[in-house]
């Protein structure tokens, strides 16, 4: 009886290990899945979204992004190679004619191909309502690339993947 | 047994070892059913009116493509990064035909294409452009928004996953 005590507490003690472990030393993998769950929250909008949330939120934005993120759009004048600075701009000038906004990332695929480097495919959904009362639904495909840099994952590189080609 | 042992076995049964057994391998029936083959959906959007409905709820049937291919008019469903967001279509062309949209009036190959399931208006213009090779050609049956603000195009068969239940 003693031993089988002393087992479970074994036992116990273990699993509870695994659980610190995993929670203060996340993979990379979660980190990198963190930054998605930071640019969502960060990109979304809620209609009562005070000045000094938004003001915050813009600038936090830039901090996820490498010094020169590149974007790549099919069809689209916004391609091109833009600064952390420039990110933010254009992020808090987009959420200004939006009164609603939601971001949410789904099926994530990620692979590091070198070190250094992650490479994320995943499903973005942006949901919402302009300031007009438009309603807006888009639904794309990305393929991002992350870069660490001092133990921070940031987006190098975005692309949108053309799943229908017209 | 009686009838009222029966009934509060049914609801209060007991652990034992063959009723735990039973219960795995139903769970485990229940996640290779409607996790891998009869995936249940909800339909979010307007871009397959009047014949599916925004917030409709229906079962994407994998199996169906996986010894055939998709044929005209056939309602596909297209996968984008993984399977838990995917886009509703219907192909109106194949590999190596020719699409073009006149007036409205969807053309294949120079003919025009009977399109029972279009009911609203439509005034989309499209130069004509071929189908490559394993890809098939997809639209939505709700044409009545602007031809820009519509999902369309090729897809490669690949990204067909299956076809909705009904």
């Amino acid at each position: 009886m003693v031993k089988i005590r002393y087992l479970l507490i074994g036992v116990l003690i273990v699993i509870l290990g695994i659980v610190i472990v995993v929670t203060l030393f996340p993979s990379e993998e979660k980190r990198v899945k963190k930054q998605f769950h930071l640019l969502s929250e960060w990109v979304s909008k809620s209609p009562e979204e005070n000045a000094f949330t938004m003001l915050q939120r813009m600038k936090n934005i830039g901090t996820l992004f490498d010094a020169n993120c590149e974007l790549k759009v099919p069809d689209q004048s916004l391609s091109g190679s833009y600064t952390r600075e420039e990110i933010s701009t254009y992020a808090g000038s987009a959420r200004s004619h939006v009164s609603q906004l939601d971001l949410k990332f789904y099926d994530f695929d990620i692979a590091f191909p070198e070190i250094g480097v992650a490479k994320v495919t995943l499903t973005a959904r942006l949901t919402g309502k302009s300031t007009a009362g438009e309603q807006m639904d888009e639904t794309r495909e990305l393929e991002c690339r992350l870069r660490k840099i001092e133990k921070k994952w940031l987006f190098s590189q975005i692309e949108m993947v053309e799943v229908l080609k017209k | 047994m009686t009838v009222r042992h029966r009934i509060r076995q049914f609801f209060f049964p007991s652990f034992t070892p063959k009723f735990l057994l039973r219960v795995c391998l139903v769970a485990l029936f229940a996640y290779i059913f409607f996790g891998h083959l009869c995936i249940p959906f909800r339909i979010q959007g307007i871009s397959m009116e009047p014949t599916y409905h925004n917030g409709g709820v229906n079962f994407c049937w994998r199996v169906q493509y996986l010894f055939s291919e998709p044929k005209k008019h056939d309602v596909v469903t297209v996968r984008l990064a993984g399977n838990r967001v995917m886009l509703l279509k219907r192909v109106v062309a194949r590999e190596g035909e020719q699409v073009e949209f006149r007036d409205g009036r969807l053309f294949v190959d120079g003919k025009e294409m009977e399109e029972p399931y279009v009911r609203y208006a439509c005034d989309w213009n499209l130069p004509p452009r071929q189908v490559e090779k394993d890809y098939v050609y997809v639209v939505g049956d709700n044409r009545s928004m602007p031809i820009e603000n519509h999902l369309f195009g090729q897809a490669s068969e690949k990204r067909i996953t299956g076809a909705p239940l009904w």
